[in-house]
């Protein structure tokens, strides 16, 4: 099973009324062509360790609505702890997806160290996540997935899958910045919800 | 056994300066606080769970909570980071790339943990480093040292925040943390 296997058959569980925190690297444009919707459903933090926080925020905010993170394995290593305020927290419409390669692929694939001895769906439900799977096959993932989604309850769910990029054209791949994606996906959940959440300007007095 | 509940708050009487923290959180909007406790604004740590409408989230290393609070911002709720000041430098990495690489608005609040008169030697390090470090990632700094300070200056903060889409620290010391021991008073 490769990254692209997985945004595809994500994408064949979620709907544009779902809403997505992606880790940066190679999954960034595996998943915004496979995404549902030509919308901005997506955000990536820029920064490795901060995925499942962000999701755990937005799920908090908006707990009627379903929140995919889509985390990798060098990114959750980063900031194991997180998983331990995952495991209190048990927020329902929150499902964590960890892409699992073993090696931090996008600078020539030294291992992490689930490479090692590192089991990560050992260690989110020892946190106390209450559902936690390995899929290591396509069928697996779906399957896991799609229970995941639709149990209201947290989901963590570990993808292992085999390095290697699916080699987009330049004009597939995403071109946005950090800046504009903010804004974008600002936009996106105020039409979602009918809600303001930055005006830009002061109330006029 | 899963501990779920939250236990009825302790009969300890709520000091001045963590009401009014919790009222101006009220008149400011906020919905959610993500801690990390320390002893200076103790009192605000102890009552916050019991304050209805106000979600907590508890971590146990300030590195997260820069990504849960621009989630939650991202989905239209105001959220505030709470930390001893030495849990900037545990966040430095977070703050810095959710405020630079995405313009994210961000509150945090901090108790002055090495603040003139520290008793602790361990604590001195915290107050050296803290206004460096604020500088050299140029996040705008309020302190807060006065009672009637305390709900305008976080009013203030969420609307410079949200303004600026920038990061915003009120450090609070004076009479807006605990006493300090007795030892150290005369």
């Amino acid at each position: 099973m490769f990254r692209i296997d997985v945004a595809k058959a994500l994408a064949t569980l979620v709907t544009t009324d779902d809403l997505f925190i992606s880790s940066i690297g190679a999954i960034k444009d595996d998943w915004w062509n496979s995404r549902p919707g030509p919308v901005d459903n997506t955000f990536h933090p820029s920064i490795l360790g901060s995925v499942s926080d962000m999701a755990l925020g937005l799920a908090i905010a908006l707990p009627h609505r379903r929140v995919v993170a889509l985390e990798t394995d060098g990114s959750v290593l980063m900031n194991a702890g997180a998983m331990c305020t995952l495991g209190h927290e048990r927020q329902p419409n929150l499902t964590v997806i960890v892409l699992d390669n073993g090696v931090y692929e996008s600078i020539g694939a030294p291992p992490t160290l689930t490479s090692f001895n590192t089991d990560l769906a050992k260690m989110a439900d020892a946190a106390g996540c209450p559902d936690t799977a390995t899929a290591a096959d396509v069928e697996a993932f779906t399957r896991t997935a799609d229970r995941m989604l639709n149990d209201g309850r947290l989901g963590y769910l570990v993808a292992k899958i085999q390095p290697g990029t699916y080699p987009w054209p330049r004009e597939k791949r995403k071109s946005t910045d950090g800046i504009e994606d903010k804004y974008r996906f600002m936009r996106h959940v105020e039409k979602l919800e009918g809600i303001r959440i930055h005006w830009g300007a002061p109330p006029q007095i | 056994m899963v501990q779920t509940e939250i236990a009825a708050p302790p009969v300890v009487a709520v000091p001045r300066y963590a009401s009014l923290f919790i009222e101006g959180l009220r008149e400011a909007n906020v919905s959610l606080v993500t801690f990390l406790p320390e002893s200076l604004l103790k009192g605000v740590y102890r009552q916050l769970p019991h304050e209805e409408g106000i979600r907590v989230v508890r971590v146990s290393n300030e590195a997260e909570m820069p990504g849960i609070i621009a989630g939650a911002y991202l989905g239209g709720k105001r959220g505030l980071m709470m930390m001893e000041n030495s849990g900037l430098r545990q966040a430095c990495e977070p703050i810095a790339r959710f405020m630079y690489t995405h313009h994210m608005p961000l509150v945090m609040a901090m108790a002055f943990r090495g603040d003139f008169g520290e008793p602790n030697w361990w604590g001195h390090a915290h107050g050296e480093t803290m206004e460096p470090i604020l500088n050299a990632l140029r996040i705008r700094t309020h302190f807060v040292s006065t009672l009637d300070d305390i709900k305008p200056s976080i009013k203030k903060a969420f609307v410079h925040a949200d303004a600026g889409q920038s990061a915003v620290a009120l450090v609070f010391r004076g009479e807006c943390v605990e006493a300090a021991a007795p030892h150290v008073q005369d």
